[in-house]
């Protein structure tokens, strides 16, 4: 492909992981507080795609799922340099699991003809990690979760990542097109240019896509839904002990002890 | 990359900071059909912002509409409070039926993080935009005029015809780019402010509140902020209790103790420590405020700039009156209205924008900076009497007035008296202190 790749990068809007706290009195959790902000580990997507497009080319286009308001995320995306947003929203989508939700996002990255697909390994709200494996399940493309690094290889079609695995990591090259989960925190996610940020913010408009352009209206929502939570149970704090110690010598020796 | 548009000069104002002053000026110009851009450093306005917690509301109420702001309670009482530190209360509650009438004597107790956040919705609805998380870091001049603004961004300077500095009281880009010197530091006092939650039943049984009533007590006195010029204040929100300290910062450089141990202090007070009893601390800030009164207002208007709300200095603490936020609109609404005037004109030099500095003097701004200007010099001289002596002597005097005994009440009232006097330097230094005060209740 000359005109170098299409790159579609998801990003998830979600309640400030820092203002959601548990109610002490009702242990409930409690939301009402939180700003909807953008799903941290997608910083981290984002920029991947990005340095994908600068490396091979080709363009970058945010993708969500989510209310009208989660176009607010896809402005942070634009702000940082992706080219376009697509805002995939429908009453029809309302309270679909990861099933469903993959399969939406999957459609949408064919329409847009993706060749690499990018998402943060998981959710601060939901922590599943499940979604980027379900796009490429659902497209039966490749994919590559907990990566750390990516490099490009567009003259072979291919795309060569450096994986976190238990005791070190490996180095997997996969065909396009190919679905990616970028690793929490392996990259340093660029500060938006003050006149992208305020183009990003004032003039661009998402496209929007319902339920119906992807054709999945019968297979989205809360009835196409298989989880099922069985019951939630809040954790008691473990007790710690505590002492204070005079000395660094002290403390060694305590350390020596608990050892 | 698709392109992105150059912003230069697109906006006819940049505002430097969303809190109250940059907002008000925001709105004025936007209402007026200017294109204004906020540049604030929070993740949302007010997020930054800390301050007592009664917010006067005349103008804002002129300027949009009040009733689905985020208020806390209106002030229905307000009490004024001596405080001993050997544990002593005289103390003055003041609750005029009228408060509890709409509009409340246009005094709210507000909490920053959401009233400053919805009145820069009121600007962005009114047509200004609004940029968070972003800090504006200079200034940029060509030929001594302020064209634009350089912020911590890439590709982050931006220029319009007129910026608004309402930065507020830590003005770090208004001294940077020599508009104004850094205040002494005997014009800044530090606060320190806790925020606890309660059951909102709990709270109004308490204090003794109803509906959107609430309470703004304030305290003075050895035992409110120890051996310093200054006072305490608690304010009653829906479910939370604003307390806090503020003390000219000369105390707090030499003094013993750091402001939360002040705090904490004035907390442990009898007639404090019942009322904030439980609960739960919610949020703990401290802040600059800038009291240095008339004589330290910097120039307000520069080519191309003009200063609003506490980084131009306008704050009031005249013992009785603690006010700065209300000032704070009113100067941006005036600097709003001077601006649009002068690109009305095609101007934006210093001697078109001077219109602001003339509104702000003939408001009640500059009026009452004037008028109790005196106040901080005079406490601060009159600090033992006022601080120490005094609030002994009322406990002591009431004490002994009331005492029960089997002495005849006329023995007791005039013991009592002695209290006072003796605290005061007899009749002739109660008279000459009576005149140096005579100014507080004018």
């Amino acid at each position: 492909m000359d005109n170098g790749w299409n790159i579609v990068v998801c990003v998830k809007q979600v309640p400030d992981a820092d203002d959601v706290s548990i109610d002490p009195d009702t242990g409930r959790l409690n939301r009402s507080d939180a700003e909807a902000v953008l799903n941290s580990p997608d910083y981290n997507a984002i920029e991947a795609a990005l340095s994908l497009r600068e490396a091979g080319g080709g363009t970058v286009t945010a993708l969500t799922m989510g209310p009208p308001t989660a176009g607010e995320v896809l402005q942070v995306a634009v702000g940082m340099g992706a080219d376009d947003g697509v805002l995939l929203t429908d009453r029809a989508f309302g309270g679909s699991d990861t099933w469903p939700t993959s399969l939406a996002l999957a459609r949408a990255a064919e329409e847009l003809d993706a060749d690499v697909v990018l998402g943060g390994e998981e959710t601060t709200d939901s922590s599943t990690g499940q979604v980027p494996p379900g796009i490429a399940a659902h497209n039966g493309w490749a994919q590559l979760t907990y990566v750390e690094e990516l490099e490009a290889r567009p003259e072979e079609d291919r795309l060569v990542a450096r994986r976190d695995v238990e005791g070190g990591y490996e180095r997997v090259a996969a065909e396009l097109p190919v679905v990616v989960a970028m690793g929490f925190g392996e990259n340093t996610p660029r500060t938006a240019d003050l006149h992208r940020k305020i183009y990003a913010e004032t003039e661009f408009e998402p496209t929007e896509w319902d339920a119906s352009d992807l054709g999945v209206e019968d297979e989205v929502g809360m009835a196409a839904s298989p989880t099922q939570v069985g019951g939630m149970a809040t954790a008691d704090p473990v007790p710690r002990e505590q002492s204070m110690v005079d000395s660094a010598d002290e403390l060694a020796e305590k350390i020596g002890e608990v050892r | 990359m698709t392109a992105t548009p150059n912003y230069d000069d697109e906006f006819d104002a940049i505002v430097v900071g969303a809190g109250l002053s940059g907002t008000a000026a925001a709105l004025t110009m936007a209402k007026d059909g200017l294109d204004v851009v906020m540049l604030e450093r929070g993740p949302s306005p007010g997020s930054k912002n800390v301050f007592g917690g009664v917010l006067y509301t005349p103008r804002i109420r002129e300027l949009t509409d009040l009733s689905d702001a985020p208020k806390e309670r209106y002030v229905a009482k307000k009490t004024y409070s001596m405080l001993s530190d050997a544990g002593d209360e005289t103390s003055m509650s003041i609750a005029p039926a009228a408060w509890r009438e709409e509009p409340h004597n246009d005094s709210w107790m507000v909490l920053r993080r959401d009233f400053d956040e919805w009145f820069a919705d009121q600007a962005v609805e009114a047509g200004a935009t609004l940029i968070t998380e972003t800090t504006v870091t200079d200034l940029i001049r060509e030929d001594g005029t302020v064209v634009g603004v350089e912020t911590d961004r890439p590709n982050g300077t931006l220029r319009a015809p007129v910026v608004v500095l309402g930065e507020g009281a830590n003005s770090l880009v208004s001294e940077g780019a020599g508009l104004k010197r850094q205040d002494d530091r005997d014009n800044v006092a530090v606060s320190a402010k806790e925020v606890r939650k309660y059951d909102r039943e709990k709270l109004e049984d308490r204090f003794h509140l109803d509906g959107e009533a609430g309470l703004a007590a304030h305290y003075f006195g050895d035992g409110a902020v120890g051996d310093a010029v200054g006072g305490a204040f608690l304010y009653t929100n829906k479910r939370t209790v604003s307390i806090g300290v503020v003390y000219s910062i000369e105390d707090a450089a030499h003094g013993e103790r750091t402001p939360d141990e002040v705090l904490d202090q004035f907390k442990q007070h009898p007639a404090v420590a019942p009322l904030v009893r439980g609960g739960r601390m919610v949020e703990y800030s401290a802040h600059a405020i800038p009291e240095g009164g008339p004589d330290s207002m910097p120039d307000l208007v520069h080519d191309g700039a003009v200063i609003v709300g506490d980084a131009a200095g306008l704050v009031l603490n005249s013992g009785i009156h603690l006010e700065g936020t209300n000032m704070a609109v009113e100067s941006g609404f005036h600097a709003g209205q001077a601006i649009a005037d002068a690109l009305d004109r095609g101007r934006s030099d210093a001697a078109a924008l001077e219109s602001y500095e003339q509104r702000l003097e003939e408001s009640y701004v500059v009026q009452n900076l004037d008028h109790y200007g005196w106040f901080m010099d005079t406490a601060a001289e009159e600090k033992e009497f006022l601080f120490e002596e005094l609030p002994h002597a009322l406990g002591d005097a009431t004490e002994e007035y009331f005492r029960m005994d089997d002495r005849p009440k006329d023995e007791h009232v005039s013991d009592a008296k002695s209290h006072i006097l003796n605290a005061s330097g007899g009749w002739f230094g109660m008279a000459k202190k009576a005149w140096k005060f005579r100014k507080m209740l004018s």
